[in-house]
């Protein structure tokens, strides 16, 4: 016995419409190709201060104490992961009063394990000097930063050591702004004793209020020698007893890297866990249009999904709604 | 087993978090989206095998479509694959002096003009050098007081020429090379097998190495063996390798000779090139590109595989199933179909 298929009725189905669009869809899912677009990429030169305040272990992680060096490492290691392919990333050392080029922007995704691989073996024994002197070695950074046409990422605990004289900083000569980019200042609020080592590289404990240059005695005194004990213009134009203070400790010199932020024109971010540099990066580079291409196919998929379960789901209310009642035959 | 394991594991999703909505995949079990038809006695309508068997099919091309949707939107994929093969190359340690007198011209002077500075002729060479063949794996290492590593061992020769670039910019103070020795060493990988293995130092000096460095120096080549190259760059007027000083013939007076004599008796091959200007270093760079000849293994990235078009192109098969019964149902409620309906209410007469 032949059985007339209801056509009309079956097309004029909501779930048959529904099916209908999902396989549409997905049938457009399959030859869609992916739309091209231009992605926000970076270029930045990465300065890593590399001084032995940066040894001082007042990070953790996984529960173990982590140097700050340690800390930015994983910090730059994490961004670098995170970067748009196209973007570019150079790394630098600092120590004493100049940034020291490792190499030259390098593309991030063809370049990543061996950029990677050199940010994992950065080390305070590279360091050729023990001066830390953050401004003079930040300014420097910023013209490289210019020259090679990069952002900079400055990562620093902000020590000058030994201190700025009279504890001014030297005025910065290029032009503020020129140059975008972050100044991140690594290291905990609280003061922490900076580690010692050997001349053979061993931890041998930690700097002693004496072994540590605690006032800058070069050039002329300060305006408050005068009433230091023992002050004598030609003999002692610093005062005869020693300097106190707090140089053999370390922790993060804020407003020092704040001010040094102000006059160069870049931004400050702390250095506050792995993660902590992505967000402020993003926010004070320059954005370089790299190519990218956006996957739609997702989404065709996921409202695909979506009306395949409402079909689904739709029978139970169409159920509801008056059929129930058997028509008349 | 275990290689259908291993087979297992590569593949993977760009978005596994989705994967949970896979239990959505049982809804068709429970559901139906076809037409539901009150029917006055289930028992008048006998079961038949034909019937089971349709509901099982359009209820399993339900399971199929929603899942391979899910898996679909999860972005699915097989991860790509290191494929080790075997090219002509070597692993190349270059030790490079980054020491401040690398900025002065071979005739000791300030660059001015078209002066070429020995770090700017050593930059241009080298350069040309990395990526001229295919397979050779590097590391950079700089020297001045400390060792710097600047790039561990790779093949990406683009990363290789950045770091090459950045060698002509101011250096830094002393040439320690002892030190610097010792880094370069470590890069050569334990796993790199029989793989001809150079350490190609360029420097424009040499420094006295403390007798008690030397041990560990003598011990790190006898175990790596490497091939040696020194490339000397020779200022104007300063002594050469072979020079022997007016005076006492100790390290201290010509540590260059020295230097040259402890390679000598490290019992590795060795060759020291003097380079008295731009062209020598080209020449000596061509020699030691000719010298290392010998197979090395590589490794040849396969990019991973999409399968997201699997996962759609299952999906439209199960949606295909779902639309054709979807076509063939008849309304029973309208009265127009006769006997045990078959396609349309198979669920509610099972």
């Amino acid at each position: 016995m032949k059985t007339r298929l209801p056509w009309r009725c079956n097309l004029r189905d909501g779930r048959f419409r529904m099916l209908a669009g999902a396989i549409l869809l997905v049938l457009t899912a399959l030859v869609v190709p992916p739309l091209p677009l231009t992605r926000d990429g970076v270029q930045v030169l990465a300065v890593v201060d590399i001084t032995g305040s940066m040894n001082v272990r007042d990070y953790s992680a996984s529960g173990q104490p982590q140097s700050r060096l340690e800390a930015a490492k994983a910090a730059l290691r994490h961004l670098l992961a995170g970067l748009p392919c196209g973007s570019r990333f150079a790394l630098g050392l600092f120590t004493e009063r100049r940034p020291f080029l490792l190499f030259a922007p390098v593309e991030v995704c063809d370049g990543f394990a061996p950029i990677d691989g050199a940010l994992a073996a950065l080390d305070w024994r590279m360091a050729w000097e023990a001066d830390s002197r953050v401004s003079a070695g930040l300014y420097r950074a910023v013209e490289m930063a210019a020259e090679i046409g990069t952002d900079l990422v400055f990562i620093t605990d902000g020590q000058e050591a030994p201190p700025l004289p009279r504890g001014q900083t030297p005025p910065f000569e290029g032009r503020p702004g020129a140059v975008r980019g972050l100044i991140v200042g690594a290291g905990g609020y609280a003061l922490a004793p900076i580690p010692k080592f050997s001349d053979r590289g061993r931890e041998i404990g930690f700097y002693a209020e004496s072994e540590v240059q605690q006032e800058n005695r070069f050039g002329p005194p300060p305006a408050d020698a005068e009433s230091r004990e023992g002050y004598n213009p030609r003999n002692a134009p610093f005062g005869a007893a020693a300097a106190q203070g707090s140089e053999h400790l370390s922790s993060v010199r804020e407003d020092h890297l704040k001010d040094l932020a102000n006059r160069t024109g870049l931004a400050y971010a702390h250095l506050d866990g792995p993660a902590s540099l992505d967000a402020p990066l993003r926010a004070a580079a320059t954005a370089r249009p790299v190519p990218g291409r956006f996957d739609l196919r997702p989404f065709l998929g996921a409202t695909a999904l979506l009306l395949v379960l409402a079909a689904f789901t739709a029978a139970p209310f169409g159920a509801l709604s008056g059929r129930l009642t058997p028509r008349k035959a | 087993m275990s290689a259908l394991l291993a087979d297992l594991v590569r593949f993977g999703a760009e978005r596994p978090t989705l994967l949970w909505l896979l239990p959505l995949a049982l809804l068709p079990l429970a559901a139906t989206p076809r037409r539901r038809t009150p029917f006055a006695d289930l028992a008048a309508a006998p079961p038949d095998a034909l019937s089971r068997g349709l509901a099982a099919a359009l209820g399993a091309a339900g399971c199929l479509a929603v899942a391979a949707l899910v898996i679909g939107i999860s972005g699915p994929y097989r991860t790509g694959e290191r494929i080790t093969r075997t090219g002509i190359g070597a692993e190349v340690s270059m030790l490079i002096d980054r020491s401040g007198s690398m900025n002065e011209t071979f005739a000791g002077r300030q660059p001015s003009g078209a002066e070429e500075s020995k770090a700017a002729a050593s930059r241009r060479i080298l350069g040309d050098f990395v990526g001229s063949r295919a397979h050779d794996l590097f590391a950079v290492t700089a020297f001045s007081t400390a060792p710097m590593l600047v790039l561990p061992m790779t093949d990406r020769h683009a990363a290789v020429r950045a770091a090459i670039a950045a060698i002509d910019r101011p250096g830094l103070d002393y040439t320690n090379v002892a030190r610097g020795l010792a880094l370069a060493l470590g890069q050569f990988g334990a796993a790199s097998g029989d793989a001809s293995r150079v350490l190609l130092l360029v420097s424009d000096g040499a420094a006295v190495i403390d007798p008690r460095v030397q041990e560990t120096l003598r011990a790190a080549f006898a175990k790596i063996r490497p091939n040696l190259y020194w490339l000397f760059l020779r200022t104007k007027g300063s002594p050469g390798i072979a020079d022997r000083p007016a005076g006492e013939d100790t390290p201290q007076a010509a540590p260059e000779r020295h230097l040259d004599l402890f390679f000598k008796s490290l019992g590795v091959p060795y060759r020291a090139f003097e380079a008295e200007g731009p062209e020598a270093v080209a020449a000596a760079i061509r020699e030691i590109e000719g010298l290392e000849r010998d197979p090395i293994p590589y490794v040849e990235l396969r990019p991973r595989r999409d399968l997201a078009g699997w996962a759609y192109g299952l999906a439209v098969f199960g949606l295909t199933l779902l639309i054709l019964a979807k076509l063939a149902e008849v309304d029973l409620a309208q009265g127009r179909a006769a006997p045990p309906a078959r396609r349309s209410e198979r669920r509610m007469a099972a």
